[in-house]
Formats: C-alpha cells, structure tokens, sequence
C-alpha cells in the first residue's frame, strides 16, 4: 500500500507520511463503519487523496502536480479505479507489483549498503526506526538520519522507482538477493537477545523472495534463496523450546518441522536445478535441504554435506563456509580432519571473536571424548557469545559436560 | 534531471596505447542530446583558490582540496534519472582507469544558446574560467543565509549583464553524490562523491574573462568568498 502510494504521489518521504495519515483515518472510521472491501485500495486512496491536498498546499506543490499529472502511469482521474484496475489486473501495468519495484529501489547500489537494508526493513518490512537502530545496534537518532538521508538522495539525485531495465538485471539482482537474505536472516538475530525469531520478518523476506522467483528464470539463485529460507523457516517452530531456549538441529523434533514448507522447498530447488548450475544460495539450499530429509539427526547424510561445502567453498571461499565445511567433514566420519581443518581456521585467525568457531571445535572435542580441551573450547566460546540463548544454550553444554561421564553424549 | 559529472584523477597514468582522445569523440557521440556540454580543465597546479577575510582577498595556489585526487574536467548530462547517467558514466573511456562522480542539479540545467558561444569563444581573446564554490556544509544564522542567497543572485544576474555568465548553478549537497568505476568490466558505485573531503563542492560558474586576474577578483566578490572559497580553474590553452 505505502508502495502504491509511493508510485501516485512520487515523493517518498510525503507517500510515508500520508500512508501514516491514512492508517489512523481507517483506525477511527473502521470500528465505526466497518473495514471496507478492499481496505489496501482504501487505504491507499486515502493516502494518494492526502499526499496531493499536502502538495497543492506545499512550496513545491506546483511543480510535482504537474508531474502527476504528466505521467499517466502515476496517477489518473480517479485513483480509486485506477487502484482497483490494478487489484484486478495486476499484470496490465508495466510494474508487476509495485513493491518490487520498491525494493529495486531500497537495494539501489548507489545507496550504501547499510543504508539499502535499513531502507527495506523500513519501506517493505514495515520495521520502525528504533526497531531497525536496534537491529544495527545505533543510536536512534543516527538510524533516523540514516533513513532520511538515503530518501533524500533517493529524491535528489532521481534514483529510479521501477524494475532495472534488462541490460543491469543480473547484478541489481544479486544486490536484492543480498538484501533479502540479510532481512531474512534478521529475522532470526535479533540484538539483545529478545525473542529468538521474529516471525513477520522471515515471511515478509520469503514473500518478497517468491515475488521474484516469479519474476526471474534466467538462474536458479531467486529460487535457491527461496528454497533455503524455506528450509530454515520450516524448522522454526523447533529452534527454541517453551523456555524460550535455543534447540540445536540434532535435537530439534523433526516431527515439528513443517512438512508443506519443506516440500514447497524441495521444489524450488528442482526448478532451480533446471536453471543451470547451483550458484551460492542454492548450494546452501542443497545443504539445508539434506538436513530437512533426513528423518533423523543420525540419518543426516554428512558425506554429501561435506561434498556440497566443498562446491561452495569454490565459489564462495570465506571462513565461515570453511567452519561449516571442517564441521561435515568431522561429522561425515573424519573427526581427526574435520578437527584439524577447524585447528587451522582458528591459526589463521580470520574468525578472532567468533563464537561458533569455539563452539563448533568444543563439541567435536566432546564427541571424540576429549572432554578436558571441549569444557576450555566451551568456555572461550561463551566469552564471545553475545548474551542470550545462544550464550545460555553454551552454559548448559559446559555444565552438563564438567557434571561427568554421564553426559558423553552431546545429544542432550 | 541533471547531473554534473565529474572526471576525477588520481594523477596515474593512463597505460600506454590507450587513445583516450579518441575513446572520448566516441563517447560523445553515444551521448548525444543527453550531453548538455562539457570541458577538460587546466591541471590543478594552475588553480588558484580565493577566500575574503577582513575585507582582504586571500589567494593561494592549488585548488580547494589538497588531495590527491583532483577534478580533471566535467560534463553537463542531461538524463532520465540516475540509472541512464550511470550508464554514460560507466561508458566514458576514463572510468575503467579513475573515478567520475555523478551530483544533480538542484534544478533543471540548461545552456540555451550559451553553449554555442562558449565554443566559439575558443582562440578568441576572453578566457574562460571555471569557478568551483567549496563550502563546508556548515550553515550560518538564517539571516545570514537569506544575505548570502540574495547576494549570489545579484552576482550572477551581474556576470549575465556583463555577458560574462556562461553558466552557473548550485548543486546538490555531497552527500547526493555517486561514483562511477568500472574494473574488469564491472561497474562499481560508491555512495558519496569520489573523495571524501571536509569542504565540498556546491556550485559552479563558468565565466568568460580578459585575464585571470579579473576571474580571481570576480571569485573574491561573490558572497561565499567571504565564508567558504573558490576555486579558479583555466581551461586549457585552446
């Protein structure tokens, strides 16, 4: 709807603050009179019927009315059938959905990066600005002007509010992806260690992703993003128990997992795989896809994990791909190399602070009953871990392991 | 829209065997209408750079910024939005080896005729000169600002008269700014302009004058000398 109202009035900064106006109009009429039939399309008129009162009244009111008026496709006599033409027809306008375009835009890559995720999360995610300065761990009021500035250079410098034009697809693509997959993945870390998986961020990523997967079928990548979000959401039900504490993959039910979502998953990685090679989401989709199959935690097939890291680590060489990739190849059967892969990360010193890196090496010095150097693994972990369930899920394997014998096994 | 292109020198080297000149007529001819008109400009060691304090005019060499990266002409691009600029930017042959930086105009930009008389006037006598107002972003007390506007606006409606005007407009702040690299065939944009510098760029004039000396005294009498400075660059010899 804000997208919508962005596109009639093609000022964003009056198209937020009218979609404001038009929400606390239809908080005080809609009791009353009852939600419209189309309360999107409400909504929306309101705000379009709002934002243009304001610019006959503003300083610059001349000047961007004409503007409305010029192009047809912003706005037309009467916006209410023009909104319900477009609710009806949705594949009639040049723009398949008006938020694509919006996160074509959030995702331009003449924005800082920080300032294009902040964008989405504000525009498409609909977070608030403490929410999202809590997110990046900044002060409000540097968040607030974070927002504002990469608006106004939205404005400024006429950053287009459409779908990039064929010859710069690929790579404003990649951009978009880059951006879901950090809103998704926000979803999930939220700072401080509040609630573990906020729900309507994870969706509103899948959503977003989905609308492109429509939209592109030149590579697989939309598709593999998508499958591997699938794939983790399916799962989060599972992630933490009724304490609110973290669950880890082997112990998660798999009875819980949602089975629709995997196999809607599965899907996407087929049609992805008809698209030519697996770049990086789909291999990790491939990857999160051998978890979501196996029925138990010790019928993961690890030997084909470890294959799939390899091919990622190929195309995506980082030391967290190289973490996870010495972790498979442990757990595949190779303990002795899995530990000695992760020893030389760990030598190298790339992943400094990094809490899984301990974590990962105490468990695997746990399961090969090196009990001593897993409870000094663990406690190093914890020293890094930022508070919260993960740091409290740390405490409870170094309890349980100095406790004695009786907890050998790392499934508990 | 329009934007002000800048082409941005580090002062490396093109490498060998590139015919930059040559790349460059191509270029322009790929533009078309959406280049409005543009320059090189005379190194920077030939930039003087003017400030009034106390009623005195100050001119030091160089230009306004001690980097360096240096401002080594410009274009005046008119485009639909900041996509179809990039793409003129990322074409010029200079962004595979240094950086251009791509402002907008606060308004619509437009030479008229003025564009016709600024290429005849290459061989003629008058010299040209741009002049490159750097500010600092600092706003003064909002009478003073209404004071500076006013008398910015006398200074160009001066220059016109005199038919010494050009060109001349205020810019979008930096902070507007992207820059255009291409490196192994990828276009890279940066947020920002393409050196990031306490005082920036806010506007320029190209003026037509008898000697430098009268470009210098004709710098130090417009209103932001006397709170920012202004850079005087020669074109190069014709």
């Amino acid at each position: 709807m804000l997208a919508a109202t962005i596109r009639r009035l093609g000022d964003w900064h009056l198209a937020e603050e009218c979609a404001a106006d038009a929400f606390a109009a239809a908080a005080a009429r809609w009791p009353r009179e009852g939600v419209p039939d189309r309360p999107g399309a409400w909504l929306t008129t309101v705000a379009v019927n709002r934002g243009r009162d304001r610019l006959r009244r503003g300083r610059r009111g001349g000047e961007l009315l004409e503007q409305i008026g010029r192009d047809p496709g912003r706005a037309t006599v009467s916006p209410g059938a023009h909104e319900i033409a477009d609710l009806e027809n949705p594949g009639a306008t040049a723009i398949p959905d008006d938020r694509l375009a919006l996160i074509f835009t959030c995702c331009h890559p003449a924005l800082a990066l920080e300032a294009r995720v902040a964008l989405t999360l504000r525009m498409l995610g609909g977070l608030s600005t403490p929410e999202i300065a809590r997110a990046f761990l900044v002060e409000e009021a540097a968040m607030a002007k974070r927002l504002t500035r990469a608006k106004a250079k939205i404005a400024a410098a006429a950053i287009p509010y459409r779908v990039p034009a064929e010859a710069d697809l690929p790579d404003r693509l990649s951009g978009v992806l880059a951006v879901l997959y950090l809103m998704f993945n926000g979803g999930y870390l939220t700072a401080g260690g509040g609630q573990l998986v906020r729900v309507s961020l994870c969706e509103e990523a899948i959503r977003l992703t989905r609308i492109l997967t429509d939209l592109w079928d030149r590579d697989g990548e939309p598709l593999g993003l998508l499958a591997l979000m699938l794939f983790h959401h399916s799962r989060r039900a599972t992630r933490v128990d009724a304490a609110g504490e973290l669950v880890r993959l082997e112990d998660q039910d798999r009875s819980r997992w949602e089975a629709p979502m995997i196999a809607e998953a599965q899907r996407a990685l087929e049609r992805a795989h008809t698209l030519g090679p697996a770049g990086p989401y789909g291999l990790q989709a491939a990857i999160a896809g051998c978890h979501a199959r196996a029925a138990t935690a010790a019928a993961t097939d690890w030997g084909q994990i470890a294959a799939l890291y390899g091919q990622l680590a190929r195309i995506l060489d980082t030391p967290v791909v190289a973490l996870n990739r010495a972790v498979a190849v442990a757990l595949s059967g190779d303990l002795t190399g899995g530990l000695t892969r992760l020893d030389a990360l760990d030598a190298d010193g790339t992943l400094t602070g990094y809490h899984l890196l301990p974590a990962a090496r105490a468990d695997l010095l746990c399961r090969a009953g090196r009990d001593r150097e897993a409870a000094a693994a663990y406690r190093r972990a914890i020293g890094e871990a930022p508070a919260g369930p993960e740091r409290r899920f740390l405490q409870r394997r170094l309890a349980t392991i100095t406790a004695g014998g009786a907890a050998r096994s790392p499934t508990h | 829209m329009n934007y002000l292109m800048l082409v941005c020198s580090d002062g490396e080297p093109i490498p060998a065997g590139t015919d930059v000149g040559a790349e460059i007529d191509v270029w322009i001819e790929r533009c078309g209408t959406q280049r409005i008109y543009g320059e090189p400009l005379a190194p920077p060691d030939q930039a003087k750079t003017v400030r009034v304090r106390n009623a005195m005019t100050l001119i030091s060499d160089g230009p306004y910024a001690e980097t360096k990266e240096f401002i080594a002409g410009f274009d005046l691009l008119t485009c639909a939005d900041l996509d179809a600029a990039v793409t003129l930017a990322a074409a010029h042959p200079i962004a595979r080896f240094r950086s251009l930086e791509l402002r907008p105009f606060p308004t619509e930009v437009s030479l008229d005729g003025a564009a016709e008389a600024l290429a005849a006037a290459v061989g003629e006598p008058g010299e040209r000169f741009l002049l490159m107002f750097c500010v600092d972003g600092i706003p003064e007390a909002e009478a003073v600002e209404a004071a500076i506007h006013a008398q910015s606006r006398a200074w160009g409606e001066q220059q016109g008269a005199a038919d010494r005007l050009v060109f001349g407009s205020p810019l979008q702040p930096a902070d507007t700014a992207t820059t255009v690299r291409v490196r192994d065939g990828q276009t890279l944009l940066s947020d920002g302009p393409f050196v990031e510098t306490k005082e920036f760029l806010a506007g320029i004039a190209i003026l037509r004058c008898a000697d430098r000396d009268e470009a210098v005294a004709l710098a130090a009498a417009h209103p932001l000398a006397a709170f920012h400075r202004v850079e005087v660059r020669p074109f190069p010899e014709a």
